[in-house]
């Protein structure tokens, strides 16, 4: 198992954000190949890989694919999500990068079988890096003809691919909320199946939708190069293929690791050069969303969906972060909470308010003023927002809490009964610089 | 006592002043990135983005209501928006506006002592711009480039593997450059946004960067 490279095969190959040099390596022939099949071969060949979405939810891509109309009453929109917002998470970044190609390639190839119209790849304004490159590839793609008029010399295959930059906001990495955005308003998030039609049948401009991560689309053209079966070949039962794992944190050799499904975590962490400044205190192995498991418990993890969420966790979009022993969780998920209060989008009460609450209570615990009953307060707050709110955010700010209180609940207790940190002076993430991040996260 | 009271605190505050600011240029590029969507509104944040470069780097309400007129939306429209997302500037920046990461995997890797640095160094806190407009300080979310933790972005770049030392560094650096400035980071993006804009080629970022996605680590 462990590193098993397959969109990465190239990535160290001077030049492949070029066309010429990926071509050389293969590249295009994923879409050539697939423009051979019916477009129902295309999405069935995506069926037998097995390949889920990897933008955090793990929803098998096939599905949606399959859920887009097969006529076109209505134009077909192709979305890319490249809103790669999710702390600890670096993957789309590194793709977008080094092998624009492939994520253009995938996404002709998804316009191919799904009808589509046109495509937009929506990139975090932060990003202008990557997006840079992406608008390279694609002005490269028109030149050589898979992009445009009758591509490939197939006769009524139009297609246009155009880049959308977002600007500054974790939220517009919800599904909906993209939508949104890219329709020219706030990034709040839609209605949802089963009180409104599904993307599928009407997202953007009431047109069919569909939308995947740029792991997804990435994979998506692997698999028609090299085939659905050869990609299910990897991984677990129902994990199939590789992830792309980003290491961060307290970690000798952090990078982005593309291991095969069902990798025991401990093999990952060793291959990534191990906990650095101390002793492996915890790691969180999904983002930011996801809860954080104590090292004791790490042993018999496995890197695919089923195992994690076996064990409490969540593989989510593979923010692996890892924690040494001067980490305080206390710290830490204030840290977390501070971040869903900033991302929160308002349109609902439970995270609007709820995030808030939690940060306020957790910045009075570390700042020494924590109370008896304070724990408990937390959670009651968490299991109203979870599950209550409108989006995924709402959720995925109340996981990671009741997480560390369940893994470090004595920490917790520590700082309300003796008012300071339980791993001393030194502890990371250090007590605030900032007396109200409200005020002060980003000036206005 | 009654005339200290103001008696209308609800009447609004008057409508900005129209200003024409958009070059030709800038109309073409918005002509151009309005015709990718169906409708003409979904060009509002591109155009924001325009405004943002055509105003010196900043969203005053006259830049508001031009992007309002030319896409045919109301002024709270496109309020809204404009005040919904963080890269928007409602306000003046300094000439470089450091937005360090102090999320999760930064935090904890120093991004807080980068921060009492920078504010040492510059002589300001966090959210406040140097008396010479120079440098703004902020804090910022993920940047979601955690391995090369701490992060800090300045304009279009990204600055990696920050230390209180080598950010020093960095100001210097900055001290002298006319680049990575808001308005040149709202440029690089309208640019990423035309097609063909590739082969001028743009952004303040180096070929190097483009090609060390990871940092210094792979
Ligand atoms: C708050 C929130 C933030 C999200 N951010 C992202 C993101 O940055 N990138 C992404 O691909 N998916 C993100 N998602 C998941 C998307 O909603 C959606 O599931 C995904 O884009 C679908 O693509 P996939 O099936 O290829 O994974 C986010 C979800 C939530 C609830
Ligand atoms: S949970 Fe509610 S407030 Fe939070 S981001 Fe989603 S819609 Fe907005
Ligand atoms: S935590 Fe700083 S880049 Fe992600």
């Amino acid at each position: 198992m462990a590193i098993r490279n397959l969109l990465f095969e190239h990535r160290l190959v001077p030049g492949i954000e070029e066309i010429d040099v990926y071509e050389k390596h293969g590249g295009y022939e994923g879409l050539r190949k697939a423009v051979t099949l019916e477009r129902q071969a295309v999405i069935d060949e995506v069926k037998t890989s097995g390949l889920r979405g990897r933008g955090g939810a793990g929803f098998p891509t096939w599905i949606k694919w399959n859920g887009l109309p097969k006529n076109t009453d209505k134009p077909h929109y192709i979305i890319c999500n490249a809103d790669e917002g999710e702390p600890g998470t670096y993957k789309d970044r590194e793709l977008m990068l080094k092998l624009p190609h492939l994520l253009v390639e995938g996404m002709i190839i998804a316009g191919y079988a799904g009808l589509g119209t046109a495509g937009y790849i929506y990139i975090r304004g932060e990003y202008v890096e990557p997006a840079w490159q992406v608008r390279k590839a694609i002005d490269q793609a028109y030149k050589k003809g898979y992009l445009g008029k009758n591509i490939l010399g197939i006769e009524g295959f139009n297609y246009d691919l155009y880049v959308h930059m977002g600007a500054g906001s974790y939220e517009c990495g919800e599904e909906s909320a993209l939508m949104s955005s890219l329709m020219g308003e706030r990034g709040n998030p839609r209605l949802k199946a089963p009180h409104a039609p599904l993307p599928v049948h009407e997202g953007v401009w009431k047109s069919p939708t569909l939308v995947n991560n740029v792991e997804t689309y990435c994979a998506a053209t692997w698999i028609l190069k090299n085939g659905g079966a050869e990609y299910a070949k990897l991984g677990t039962e129902r994990s199939k293929g590789t992830k792309i794992i980003s290491v961060s944190g307290h970690i000798a050799k952090p990078a982005n690791y593309e291991i095969e499904m069902g990798t025991p975590l401990l093999e990952l962490l060793e291959a990534a050069g191990g906990v650095t400044g101390g002793k492996l205190k915890a790691v969180i192995p999904g983002g930011s969303s996801v809860q954080i498991v104590p090292a004791d418990k790490l042993a018999g993890i496995n890197l695919d969906y089923e195992s994690c969420s076996a064990n409490g966790t969540l593989l989510g979009s593979g923010g692996f972060m890892v924690f040494n022993d001067t980490t305080d969780i206390v710290l830490l998920m204030k840290r977390t909470s501070e971040f869903y209060m900033h991302e929160s989008c308002g349109k609902c009460t439970p995270c609007r308010e709820g995030t808030r609450w939690l940060f306020k209570i957790l910045d009075r615990i570390t700042s020494g003023s924590g109370r008896e009953g304070d724990i408990e307060m937390l959670l009651d707050i968490c299991s109203q927002i979870d599950g209550r709110s409108y989006c995924g955010l709402g959720d995925a700010a109340a996981w990671p809490i009741v997480g560390a209180i369940k893994a470090f609940r004595e920490e917790f207790e520590y700082w309300i009964a003796h008012k300071r940190s339980p791993v001393g002076d030194h502890a990371v993430p250090p007590t605030p610089v900032v007396v109200n991040p409200l005020l002060t996260l980003t000036p206005a | 006592m009654a005339e200290s009271v103001t008696s209308n605190i609800r009447e609004p505050q008057p409508a900005p002043v129209k200003e024409s600011r958009f070059s030709e240029l800038a109309i073409a590029e918005l002509e151009e990135i309005a015709s990718h969507y169906p409708e003409r509104k979904a060009a509002c944040l591109p155009a924001l983005w325009i405004a943002q470069r055509e105003y010196e780097g900043y969203l005053p309400p006259a830049a508001i209501q031009e992007v309002a007129d030319r896409l045919g939306l109301s002024y709270s429209e496109v309020e809204g928006v404009a005040t919904f997302y963080t890269m928007y500037n409602l306000r003046k920046r300094g000439r470089h506006h450091l937005e360090v990461c102090t999320c999760l995997t930064c935090a904890v890797k120093g991004a807080y002592e980068v921060v009492h640095k920078l504010e040492k160094e510059l002589g300001v806190h966090v959210g406040q711009t140097t008396a010479d407009g120079e440098f703004t300080l902020s804090e910022a979310e993920c940047l979601d480039f955690c391995g090369a933790a701490t992060v800090m972005q300045v304009g279009d770049k990204y600055f990696t593997q920050l230390t209180p030392e080598n950010v020093v560094k960095v100001i210097d650096e900055l001290r002298n450059s006319p680049d990575y400035t808001p308005a040149k980071l709202a440029d690089s993006i309208v640019k990423v946004l035309v097609p063909g804009a590739s082969e001028q080629g743009g952004g303040s970022f180096s070929a190097e960067d483009l090609k060390n996605p990871a940092g210094a680590m792979l």
